[in-house]
């Protein structure tokens, strides 16, 4: 609460406070956005000050805390959206059918499909089961609330080193993150019968103090279903459904969007939610119920900030405003504040609209469930919204002021990158042998079945090309996740992440259009049409003008990438503050891509199939080192990151489509993280079949670089022995034959050079790591 | 009665989740399949939404975290049962009807007493217990199931004796246990009755404990039904393998994706015997 001189407290039976801004001074002013944990600025107040200055009234607590929470970077992305509206929203797709709390893309004539990912990266770095199980169930509201049924979910996660053994302060080791993370997931992505299908953990020492967790799901619906977050005018109530409203999340977007500190645990502990997948689980069923039989005008998430800002977006998007009754909140237990039910982040509660005649049908249904649903408030003409707390008037904002935050062009500033990091070769051992099995090795290139076989990857039973793909108990990797999302249809959805933090550190630019390349080269891989992306972009503080200069640069490269290969953003997230007084997290633009399979009979999968089958590289191979998991990993430094020629990559994805609809390729990869070697060698696994070859196809470049550069846009491929001909016609110079599928062993000459290894050797190195780290 | 008449429940409460699976794998076959809540079966539903379990002539308790298991898998859904739908289920499964548990369903028969019931349709206590996987966690992966059953088992009439299929498992509490006391006994039991139905095997077809029996289950059990052979438990998920291209390694064995995948023959056996027993 506010300092004692500048609150009052209104004589009524409850906690309320008017708040005196006029007479503070900017110090008094500060504090009290500090005691009060609004995180507004000074200029921030000023604008609140003026507006009630105008109204010739005092702000109550509610209104205050409400302001906070819908101005916070979490909710109004004032420090992005100058960036983001000049290289994202302009994108256009004739296929984008929603951009609300998910977007929503045409799937076929009938049906579409939804996607969105987001952060919930500080709440996991406090309390890391909760928090990562709350992500799961902020995202897939935001979904549901589209109308679509939760298909999927995606979780890219990314810590400090696993080993570590002493770090900062306030600080969680990382393998106890790392384990509370995954159990989060994996404890309600079961529970609530979602498949987690894709993601990917990354570890780098910058996540140590601010690890990320990105969570992603997928939802399908049919066309004439889809919701738009909003009511349909006045005659509309307001239905919470769902979870109790209590004390827990209590300033989650405030705390978000700043920079973590020692403090965070006691100071925010509050501001994590408490997850019930067990109460998610049947609202979802009841949502989609209500909307299949037509009874709600529109249905809207609570996520950040609560029913303060679920309220006024949901009226104003349908051009109305509110009244609600504040008391009528249900609640966990008695006692809480006016503000506190207002701004709670109390998780498992949907906001539905509805015409007034359809409540006591909505009621029926959420009862059948045993799923709480009160009637909360009306929609009015007037674009105000009013609060109603035990028939006293708590809150009468406009919702054009509350809702229209601020917005900054921040200052940005080139952190002169390649000044900063001069060239230096990697120090290599004699053997390619053994850089092959310790790249194998690192943690960001080894199997990550630890984590993929917690999860429960098939429910739903539209998993038709899963994370591991193999003989079973032999699995390797998989490039993309494909779902099937009718029974009556062989169309598919192909589902993959991209994003590669080191190329972004170093060049920002080039590590947004890698994110892309990568995401587009994992749906190609499968059989899939890259059709929409949507983003998480995870970097530090804002206010930084090197930080935001990242930021800037990144969102250039993936604005660009989509218009060049035509792909929809139908939606988006913004982190920021990923960032202690340690240092930034690496700069993290992690891209979910979703691609169009016309027939998921015709995919493909990485396992070498038949021996003696002839293997290609699809794509020129470029000396690009920098940032390369080989310079990470032996001291390299410098270097150029690898650029993307989108053209190139249209051709070849066209290449390959044709391919693959010829029934000519039995497996295919892509080529990244480790380079071709680590390509290689991962095909190898899943099928328990080698491979025999020579470079010399690839021309004149170094063979460090021929084995591990990450040049983007490239694919290993196998063809069928008797269809080679037919496949080197169709690919003309963009193939370079480099062997044949082999035995027991993966054998490549290169010049004088030589690798030989034994497939159980490479497997022990890649499938080891994490369960040794992990347990 | 013809396929298409024969009425299947699908029974859920909150947290069951793989019920749509569970509804579509009946539906390919062309029976009647319906998913109903708990509360719709004991007369807590609207009028026009009450059923009778009588009306069906299949029962299936399918996947999920029924109530979020959170006393023991199972546990709560079959307490509700038990206090409320005893008698009526008692009466389907007397009257021959078959009664389909997979995963969460097979640890609801077990904590309803159902399975194993040696000598009753539902003992009073349960028998046995699923507990949790000797690697401590949820395993989702694909395994492989020897057909063990010499014919009474209504779910497996069409799978010849000693065929091995592949079908996922997906579970952190499927390890089978009994009493240690009548531990020897209970497994003699099994056998003398015919009511062991599935064993995990490895790719050659050998019992080899975990992490080919992913839950480490006494005797490498994945499935068992009772001793008359209309109810069937089981941990594995033979509606996620409806069809080729739902198995893990489909685009490398070959022949049509589409074709019947090896979860089918459950569903087309209980169908099968249905419509000639009724």
């Amino acid at each position: 609460m506010a300092s004692r001189e500048l609150t009052r407290k209104r004589a009524v039976p409850f906690p309320l406070y008017e708040v005196d801004l006029f007479s503070a001074s900017p110090d008094e002013l500060r504090e009290m956005s500090k005691t009060m944990g609004l995180n507004l600025s000074l200029e921030e107040l000023d604008a609140v000050k003026a507006y009630f200055k105008a109204r010739g009234r005092l702000p109550t607590d509610v209104e205050l805390q409400s302001i906070a929470q819908a101005w916070s970077e979490h909710c109004c992305y004032k420090s992005s959206k100058c960036f983001l509206r000049e290289h994202i929203f302009g994108i256009k797709h004739p296929d984008v059918l929603a951009k609300g709390d998910a977007g929503v893309m045409a799937f076929d004539d009938e049906h579409a499909y939804a996607l969105r990912v987001e952060s919930h990266n500080h709440p996991s770095a406090i309390e890391p089961y909760g928090g990562a199980a709350t992500g799961i169930g902020g995202i897939v509201r935001d979904v549901l609330a589209m109308g679509a049924q939760p298909i999927a979910l995606v979780d890219p996660l990314f810590f400090g080193p696993l080993d570590l053994m002493s770090v900062p302060q306030g600080v969680k080791l990382p393998k106890y993150l790392a384990q509370g993370v995954v159990a989060g997931i994996r404890d309600y992505g079961n529970r609530i019968g979602i498949p987690t299908v894709a993601g990917g953990m990354f570890f780098d020492p910058s996540y140590t103090g601010n690890c990320l967790v990105n969570v992603g799901c997928i939802g399908f619906l049919r066309k004439d279903k889809l919701l738009n977050n909003a009511v349909r005018g006045v005659g509309d109530v307001l239905i919470l459904v769902g979870g109790r409203t209590g004390r827990d999340g209590i300033h989650g977007v405030t705390f978000a969007s700043a920079e973590l500190s020692s403090r965070s645990e006691d100071e925010s502990r509050g501001a994590v939610q408490l997850g019930d997948p067990i109460t998610k689980e049947p609202t979802i069923h009841a949502c989609l119920e209500v909307n299949e039989r037509g009874l709600v005008s529109g249905i809207k998430d609570l996520g950040g900030g609560g029913l303060s800002c679920v309220v006024g977006e949901i009226a104003l998007a349908g051009g109305c405003g509110a009244v609600v009754q504040l008391d009528k909140v249900p609640l966990k237990e008695a006692g809480l504040a006016p503000w506190e039910i207002w701004v709670s982040e109390s998780q498992e509660r949907m906001m539905l609209a509805s015409p007034k005649e359809n409540v006591e049908s909505i009621l029926e249904v959420f009862d059948l469930w045993d799923v709480p649903a009160t009637v909360i408030g009306e929609v009015v003409k007037e674009q105000k919204v009013r609060l109603i707390f035990q028939g006293e008037e708590v809150f009468d904002l406009d919702l054009d002021f509350l809702t229209k935050g601020p917005e900054y062009c921040r200052p940005t500033a080139s952190s002169n990158g390649s000044a900063l990091r001069p060239f230096k070769e990697p120090q290599l051992p004699e053997s390619w042998n053994s850089v092959i099995l310790s790249t194998l090795a690192d943690p960001n290139i080894a199997c990550k079945d630890w984590a993929i076989m917690q999860y429960d990857h098939e429910v739903r039973a539209s998993t038709v090309i899963k994370p591991l793909q193999g003989k079973p108990g032999l699995h390797g990797p998989a490039d993309a996740t494909v779902l099937k999302p009718r029974t009556d249809s062989f169309r598919g959805l192909a589902i993959a992440i991209g994003v590669n933090p080191w190329f972004t550190s170093q060049d920002p630019y080039n590590g947004g259009r890698s994110a892309v390349d990568e995401s587009c080269r994992n749906i190609i891989a499968v059989g899939g049409r890259p059709h929409a992306l949507t983003d998480c972009l995870n970097f530090g503080n804002p206010e930084k003008p090197e930080r935001l200069f990242e930021f800037k640069e990144a969102v250039r490269g993936i604005g660009e990438m989509a218009r060049d290969l035509d792909l929809a953003v139908p939606s988006g997230n913004v982190s920021f503050y990923n960032e202690t007084a340690q240092g930034p997290a690496l700069p993290t633009p992690t891209v979910l891509g979703v691609g169009i399979v016309e027939d998921i009979r015709k995919c493909v999968t990485t396992d070498f199939k038949v021996e003696r089958n002839p293997v290609y590289v699809i794509g020129e191979t470029r000396e690009e080192m920098g940032a390369s998991a080989l310079y990470r990993r032996y001291g390299g430094s410098g270097g150029s990151v690898p650029a993307v020629d989108a053209s190139a990559l249209r051709s070849r994805m066209d290449l390959l489509l044709k391919a693959m609809s010829k029934g000519l390729i039995r497996s295919c990869h892509d080529c990244s993280d480790g380079g071709l070697a680590i390509t290689l060698a991962e095909m190898c696994l899943g099928g328990d079949l080698g491979f025999e070859g020579d470079l010399g196809a690839l021309g004149d470049l170094p063979t460090a670089v021929k084995l591990f550069s990450e040049t983007n846009s490239r694919f290993v491929v196998e063809v069928e022995l008797s269809k080679a001909g037919e496949f080197e016609a169709l690919a003309e110079e963009q193939a370079f034959r480099i062997g044949s599928v082999g035995r027991s062993r993966m054998t490549i000459m290169d010049k004088g050079a030589a690798v030989d290894l034994k497939i159980q050797a490479m497997r022990r190195a890649w499938s080891e790591p994490l369960w040794r780290s992990l347990g | 009665m013809k396929v298409e008449e024969i009425k299947v429940c699908i029974l859920r409460i909150e947290g069951t989740n793989c019920e749509q699976e569970a509804y579509d794998a009946f539906k390919v076959l062309g029976a009647d399949p319906e998913k109903v809540h708990l509360k719709q079966l004991i007369g807590r539903a609207p009028r026009e939404l009450r059923r009778d379990l009588d009306e069906y002539q299949v029962l299936m308790l399918p996947g999920g975290f029924s109530a979020g298991d959170y006393v023991r898998a199972g546990a709560i859904f079959a307490a509700r049962m038990k206090s409320h739908l005893a008698a009526d289920l008692e009466n389907f499964i007397a009257s021959g009807r078959p009664v389909l548990g997979i995963c969460n369903g097979f640890q609801i028969l077990v904590e309803l007493g159902v399975l194993p019931s040696f000598d009753e349709i539902m003992s009073e206590a349960p028998q046995a217990a699923l507990y949790t996987n000797v690697s401590g966690r949820f395993e989702c992966r694909p395994s492989y199931l020897k057909h063990e059953n010499h014919g009474k088992c209504v779910f497996t009439s069409l799978l010849p004796r000693g065929e091995i299929v592949t079908i996922p498992v997906a579970h952190a509490e499927g390890n089978l246990r009994f009493p240690s006391e009548s531990e020897r006994e209970f497994l003699m039991r099994l056998e003398e009755n015919d009511q062991v139905v599935f064993r995990y095997v490895d790719p050659n077809g050998d019992y080899a404990g975990y992490p080919w029996c992913p839950s480490g289950a006494i005797g490498n059990i994945a499935g068992i039904c009772n001793p008359e052979g209309n109810v069937l438990g089981m941990m594995p998920h033979p509606e996620r393998a409806m069809f080729r291209y739902q198995h893990p390694d489909w685009t490398r064995t070959g022949g049509k994706p589409d074709a019947p995948g090896d979860g089918h023959i459950i569903f087309r056996s209980v169908l099968d015997h249905v419509s000639k027993r009724f």
